[in-house]
């Protein structure tokens, strides 16, 4: 269920950028803590992030569609620190190809 | 400078022109023309946008309509940087013309007064924007505006969904805020239709179109918005007066009102019992809004201030 869970998340995108948030390395972890409810750490590139309300919905409403899965829990982390190591070679390359330099 | 026929060669080829040296002294007239209308619209959403921001309700809220405002001002900014480059002066152009000479829609002349109202503002004036930007981004034959939009394009996708968002969790809350919603609905939409400017069989001739310095009309222009716009707004049961029709095929879009018509900006109410002509229409733009004033001196006024303070120091 875990691994399901991973790629529900590569399927969210980031609101601003054309990157999905496991490229983008702001997922710390994903659980499921009792039957059916799960559990992410999440952070943002940055605390001012404008996005977040929505980053944090696109989570909920993709992990929800998940089977089995009824109950999702964020919890926004900011330690360790977000910084552009996090992503993985596949969000540098998107990135890259859209003209920012990472 | 091209001969005309060299000129009018690129323009029918589909190529792209890059420098000056490529246009024609009224190619250049139109480029600057459509540059200074997509500058000002942006500039000035930021003031109008900022007045509604400062009453968001969370601190998070706040940060999302301070950081659209952050958008418009740079793609502001990419207007008046080419136009910079065509010969023309920034500095003057953003600080020193009168309010009233200011080419932006007159829907930002009437003041968004409440958060509620600045995210129909992101649903419905950003959806005209996306729409006017887009087919410019799509068709522009000038280069390097067409290059620029690419990031602007994608900025605009996020102002929407913080409108459409907004709107969808206004109306599910019911009550108060749901009629707060349709109020500001009611104002805005037709201002929004108005946008887009005279309908197709009112103007006979557009030097843009020619110039593939955009590539849709007027009408289609609005067809494409209301097609976003009606849909959306069915969606989340928020009432708006135009339906979907199905001719020889294909939907078109038809207004429930007399348009244009009779609009008091005052009390922000549409009268849609009194038609009026295009002509009552462009003299209200021309004489300009309730707030065109107040909302160009909130940044020209400061940066004349500075300027007074620092020469006195200096």
């Amino acid at each position: 269920m875990i691994n399901n869970l991973w790629a529900a998340l590569t399927e969210v995108q980031d609101p601003e950028m054309p990157i999905n948030l496991v490229d983008l390395g702001v997922i710390y972890g994903v659980a499921e803590r009792e039957a059916g409810v799960v559990e992410v750490d999440l952070t943002f590139t940055a605390m001012g992030c404008p996005a977040s309300d929505f980053i944090l919905e696109d989570v909920r409403d993709r992990l929800l569609q998940e089977p089995g899965v009824r109950e999702v829990r964020v919890n926004v982390v900011w330690d360790p620190p977000w910084t552009t190591a996090r992503m993985t070679e596949a969000g540098r390359d998107a990135l890259e190809a859209w003209g920012l330099a990472v | 400078m091209p001969t005309q026929a060299e000129f009018d060669q690129t323009i029918k080829s589909g190529e792209l022109i890059e420098s000056t040296n490529e246009m024609t002294p009224d190619y250049l007239r139109e480029l600057k023309h459509t540059l200074i209308v997509s500058g000002d619209t942006e500039l000035i959403s930021a003031p109008a946008y900022y007045l509604a921001a400062k009453r968001a309700p969370s601190i998070n809220a706040f940060m999302t309509g301070i950081a659209i405002i952050q958008d418009e001002l740079a793609h502001a900014h990419i207007a008046y940087h080419i136009l910079e480059e065509l010969g023309e002066d920034q500095e003057k152009l953003i600080f020193s013309r009168d309010p009233k000479s200011f080419r932006y829609p007159y829907a930002f002349d009437v003041p968004l007064d409440s958060w509620t109202e600045l995210v129909v503002a992101n649903g419905f004036y950003d959806q005209a924007g996306f729409c006017l930007l887009g087919d410019i981004h799509d068709k522009c034959s000038y280069g390097p505006w067409k290059r620029g939009l690419n990031k602007v394009m994608l900025e605009e996708n996020f102002h929407l969904r913080n409108g459409r968002t907004w709107m969808k969790r206004i109306s599910a809350a019911g009550g108060a805020a749901k009629d707060e919603l349709q109020r500001a609905v009611d104002w805005m939409f037709p201002l929004s239709v108005e946008w887009f400017g005279l309908p197709d069989d009112k103007k006979m001739h557009s030097t843009q179109l020619e110039y593939r310095l955009k590539g849709l009309t007027n009408d289609q222009l609005r067809q494409w918005w209301l097609s976003t716009v009606v849909p959306y707004c069915e969606q989340i049961n928020v009432s708006v007066p135009a339906h979907k029709e199905t001719r020889e095929g294909k939907d078109v879009w038809e207004l429930d009102y007399p348009f244009p018509c009779e609009f008091d900006a005052e009390a922000k109410r549409w009268d849609f019992k009194q038609p009026i002509t295009w002509d009552a229409v462009l003299e209200r733009w021309r004489e300009r809004g309730p707030r065109n004033a107040e909302m160009v001196a909130m940044f020209q006024q400061e940066f004349h201030n500075f300027r007074k303070t620092h020469h006195r120091e200096s």
